[in-house]
């Protein structure tokens, strides 16, 4: 095994001690602020929380994807023992006298079926009761009658004519986000569109020497936080209060008031820390109907999905995307134009807005003139597709990335040097029309091409094999671009108290991305104080001020900016209040260490809490808002669709058992732009954590639907890499470059590259090109089959693979 | 991906006890938990982890998947690793149950094992982090020895999501160190033992790629 250690930019920072982890002296700083309790067991989650008088719900799902909803009889249910409420959805708005739809963009997904079931696992009816057990058993004295519709699975089948149809009449459009554009017709099962008009494609293809179109596609995969959805909700003097694993406090808080008819400040959602999270906890999913078990009961009430109903609750995207590509003589790229087509399952969730990312994220790190993008929501009839860690960049750089190799080989090109030809640098456009600054995509690449040994010359000679044949080993590369959610708004507060303590209020969630850490670290080094004396605070919306959302890879760099302008408040009233106090200018005073200080005579400083305690002003109080501006054209997705891009490469190492297909990642490079890295130990983490993520969704992760009916959701049948299949030689290359002052979020970012690069290593071990995820034995095996056989191109996919077309200038 | 049933002995559990009545749903039972006696009121079909965390009220023993796939309830029975939703709380009676809150120092320190979590952070989330440090103390108390490919066929089957596994590797290899160097005393911290930025992992051999 390899050592792997985090390599930095090659400026040295200022203050570089407030911000190394060093392993002398007292400075030294923990991996995570709270990492004894987790060690013990003792970090709480919502999953903990009791309340006194606390009731137990369970949901009676649908067993029909698409269906009349006839007769619910629960004449039974109520009869038993124990059963306190019984719940059906044409009854939510008569008793619970609520508006019964949610969802962040339309307000289509019912707290529970109303008239009709959308898909398998759809809630039907709920239970609430004095135990889980109770609750359970009463399901099943639940009867439903079923009239079956006929139901759709498949995106562009649902776009036929006499497809059935998902939701009649128009869109429920409700209050949302700023970035989100709508096209929304109604009356067909697009829900929504996005479409990117980026120069003239027509001309570029027109000049093209090469003309590439391909299909690939990714499938619905779970997020699988070991910790599932759950919540505890209270209706006490007309306020409601909500314990919620959610990653998004303030937009739960939003939607129960909607539909509620609250003011929001009616409505408390608090949050502990999650078990989890990977975008599955984004926006609400089971509050609504806790909720209203709550007002139904008049007692506090506790819904905890299990692991079966979690796989129903939300999925990442599954996905087609054809692509066409023009590229010169020279390899350069002129035109690309793409087609998504995202079953965005049942219920739109966060469709409308992914589909958007997603969409221009088909144009890839490339500088390209000419982008032509038409990107879909499709309903269908499976469970509703969400927020999922990279937020549609996975499924498009699977795309491009493999793309990118099919035509470097086509050109006989080494597939580096097809990437250097292409890549962003500074100045160039990104897709969507701006000019990037900061580019570092020939940096990472270049790196990760050094440390796999990456040493390509030509298509034919590109492998290893092994053991008499059976076995061969090659390597991939891939290089992606990501955006984050702009524009965006994080707010903080923060307290400054007289013992000199300081209290950090925010809503940013901690999920294990180690939130609660870099707040701390970056509280500590705004306030010069050491993180001892720093709390930061769980989300609760009676307290913790707004804050968009814990997703995109952006707390560190928009709720970090927030609470640093929420400590420059409290050092600006301190140095006014020390100023009086000392009898010195206020420019002449200087912070260090808990102290405020004359510069040049330290002796004469006051501890922070002093000068609160002389003034008597009881605590020092500062907030802080970081807002980002930004947003594309509705009509040409042209603007800015980033406040700045995240840039990540990938190579990865295979070998093939030739015999069985099996597929080992020996090696693995992750390279990530962090900007400023404030926790070099989370920045590793997160970064190996992607690694993780990326290796099950390249070889095992496929969410696999009969007729609408899930066939693996469990965690024995649906595999999600274990700690055997890591590489044992993994590197993570996180790179910073201090002298741009930003910080760049990394949750995500070394995700989307881990797929590409490991099917472009398969396909350099076997000569078996594989479009459509993941990359199982079978398709292996059967790609070999087709090679023996004589078939060209060695795909081993369904997709019609179209190959080269020397095309005149017919771009459609 | 597969739970690896070779390397870890399947403990042998005896049949249910008698139940003095057959169709009874609860039953009442003593639960010896990190060295307390804590009599439950149980349904007889109830789990181990149902019991552990709804009657004894535990927080540190967490369900993931409910049928034995990714070791977030693991626990020790009688020294022996079980999956708490694999088990009836019935079959627990009479035998020594320890979770990851059992394993602190009667002043409350950390086990060796416990430390090298902290001291590489071995986690993210934490959530399936009792489950890990458990099956790691039980690895270490089997095969002290254990090198990093043993660790990591023996801790296949427990799960972390957020992929925390080259750290939870470090770590077990770190706690190796602790507990060999300091004889079970569960008092030596390794000061010296750097950030995990700067640890290289493993011990330099190349590893041989799995078939």
């Amino acid at each position: 095994m390899v050592a792997a250690r985090t390599v930095r930019g090659p400026l040295a920072p200022k203050n570089r001690s407030l911000m190394t982890v060093s392993s002398a002296g007292s400075q030294r700083r923990p991996g995570m602020i709270d990492a004894r309790e987790r060690v013990t067991g003792r970090v709480p989650y919502v999953m903990d929380v009791a309340v006194p008088g606390m009731l137990h719900a369970k949901l009676l799902r649908s067993v029909a994807a698409h269906a009349r909803i006839g007769r619910i009889d629960t004449s039974r249910a109520r009869t038993l023992p124990g059963v306190v409420a019984v719940l059906t959805g044409d009854e939510i708005a008569e008793r619970a006298g609520v508006f019964p739809y949610f969802g962040p963009v339309f307000r289509d997904q019912p707290a529970l079926a109303i008239d009709k079931v959308r898909f398998v696992g759809e809630p039907v009816a709920a239970v609430a009761a004095v135990d889980a057990d109770t609750a359970a058993e009463a399901l099943d004295l639940i009867d439903v009658e079923y009239e079956e519709l006929p139901a759709v699975f498949d995106a562009r089948e649902a776009l036929e004519s006499g497809a059935p149809l998902l939701h009649e009449g128009p869109p429920r459009i409700g209050q949302t986000f700023a970035d989100v554009i709508i096209h929304a017709q109604g009356g067909t099962n697009v829900c929504n569109s996005f479409r990117l008009r980026k120069g003239n494609v027509e001309d570029g293809f027109a000049r093209a020497t090469h003309v590439f179109e391909d299909e690939f596609s990714s499938p619905p995969v779970q997020h699988v936080p070991l910790e599932t959805h759950v919540a505890v909700a209270s209706f006490t003097g007309g306020q409601l209060t909500i314990w919620s694993s959610t990653q998004i406090p303030y937009i739960v808080r939003s939607q129960l008031a909607e539909m509620f008819g609250l003011p929001a400040s009616r409505v408390r959602v608090i949050v502990l820390t999650l078990g989890g999270g990977y975008g599955a906890k984004c926006y609400p999913k089971i509050e609504p109907i806790t909720a209203i078990l709550a007002k139904v009961t008049g007692k506090p009430v506790r819904l905890h999905l299990t692991r079966e109903e979690e796989f129903v609750t939300v999925t990442k995207h599954g996905v087609s995307i054809r692509m066409k590509t023009g590229l010169d003589g020279n390899g350069r790229i002129l035109a690309r134009q793409s087609t998504c087509w995202f079953n965005t399952g049942a219920y739109a969730d966060i469709g409308p807005r992914l589909i958007k990312n997603g969409g221009y994220g088909t144009g890839g790190p490339h500088a390209i003139d000419n982008v032509w993008v038409d990107s879909y929501a499709i309903y269908t009839n499976l469970p509703p597709a969400g927020a999922f860690r990279g937020y549609g960049i996975s499924q498009a750089a699977w795309a491009y990335e493999t793309q990118m190799d099919m035509i470097a080989e086509r050109l006989a090109m080494d597939p580096l040097e097809l990437r250097r030809i292409n890549l962003l640098k500074d100045g160039d456009t990104v897709m969507t029309g701006e000019p990037i600054e900061d580019a570092h995509f020939h940096e990472l690449l270049d790196e990760a091409a050094r440390r796999i040994g990456w040493d390509f010359t030509d298509w034919q000679s590109g492998r290893t094999l092994l053991d008499g044949g059976r076995k061969a080993r090659a390597k991939g590369l891939s290089c992606i671009i990501k955006g984050t959610v702009t524009p965006s708004t994080s707010t903080a507060a923060a307290k400054l108290n007289d013992d000199g303590s300081l209290q950090v209020l925010t809503s940013s969630v901690e999920m294990g991305q180690g939130l609660q850490t870099a707040m701390a670290f970056l509280a500590s080094e705004a306030m010069a104080l050491p993180i001892e004396r720093i709390s930061i605070s769980s989300p609760d919306t009676d307290f913790t001020p707004y804050d968009q959302q814990t997703s995109s890879s952006r707390s560190t760099q928009a709720m970090g900016g927030a609470i640093v302008g929420a400590i420059e408040e409290i050092k600006a009233k301190l140095r006014a209040l020390a100023s009086e106090q000392l009898e010195i200018a206020p420019d002449d005073l200087e912070f260090a260490n808990g102290r405020i200080l004359p510069k040049g005579a330290p002796d004469r400083g006051l501890d922070y809490g002093e000068v609160i305690r002389r003034d008597r002003a009881g605590n020092i109080q500062g907030s802080g808002t970081f807002q980002t501006k930004g947003g594309l054209d509705p009509e040409t997705g042209l603007g800015i669709g980033s406040v700045h891009w995240h840039q990540a490469a990938g190579a990865a190492e295979v070998e093939v058992d030739l015999e069985t297909g099996h597929i080992t990642v020996l090696r693995y490079h992750a390279g990530v732009y962090s900007g400023r890295t404030i926790n070099p130990v989370q920045a590793e983490l997160q970064t190996e954590g992607n690694v993780a993520f990326g290796l099950g969704q390249a070889l095992y992760e496929e969410m696999l639907f009969d007729n609408g009916q899930l066939q693996n959701g469990n965690l024995g049948d649906y595999m999600i890499a274990s700690i055997e299949d890591m590489p044992a030689d993994l590197s993570i290359h996180v790179l910073e470059h201090l002298e741009a002052r930003e910080i760049h979020g990394i949750g995500e970012t070394s995700l989307p590259p881990v797929m590409p690069a490991i099917g472009n290593a398969v396909y350099r071990a076997t000569g078996v090109r594989i479009r459509d995820l993941p990359l199982t034995p079978e398709k292996v095996l059967r790609g070999l089959q087709e090679l023996r056989d004589g078939k060209m191109g060695g795909s081993a996919s369904s997709a019609d693979a179209s190959g080269e077309r020397e095309l005149e200038g017919a771009a459609a | 991906m597969e739970q690896d049933l070779l390397s870890a002995p399947a403990p042998s559990f005896p049949s249910l006890p008698e139940a003095p009545d057959p169709d009874a749903e609860w039953v009442t039972l003593v639960l010896r938990v990190n060295g307390m006696e804590h009599q439950v009121r149980v349904r007889t079909q109830e789990t181990l982890l149902d019991a552990l965390r709804n009657r004894v009220g535990l927080i540190d023993i967490r369900e993931g998947c409910g049928v034995g796939m990714c070791g977030a309830c693991t626990v020790l029975v009688d020294d022996r690793i079980v999956s708490g939703c694999l088990m009836l709380a019935m079959q627990a009676e009479g035998r020594e149950i320890v979770t990851v809150e059992g394993l602190l120092g009667p002043a409350g320190e950390l086990h060796p094992v416990q430390d090298a979590f902290v001291e590489h952070t071995g986690f993210q989330c934490s959530y399936c982090t009792p489950g890990f440090v458990v099956a790691t103390k039980a690895l270490l108390d089997e095969e002290p020895q254990a090198d990093r490919d043993q660790a990591s066929a023996y801790l296949g089957g427990n799960l972390c999501r957020c992929g925390s596994y080259v750290k939870i590797l470090d770590a077990v290899m770190d706690a190796r160190q602790r507990l060999m160097s300091d004889g079970g005393g569960h008092r030596a911290r390794d000061a010296s033992g750097g950030d995990s930025n700067e640890t290289s992992r493993g011990d330099g051999a190349p590893a041989p790629p799995a078939g």
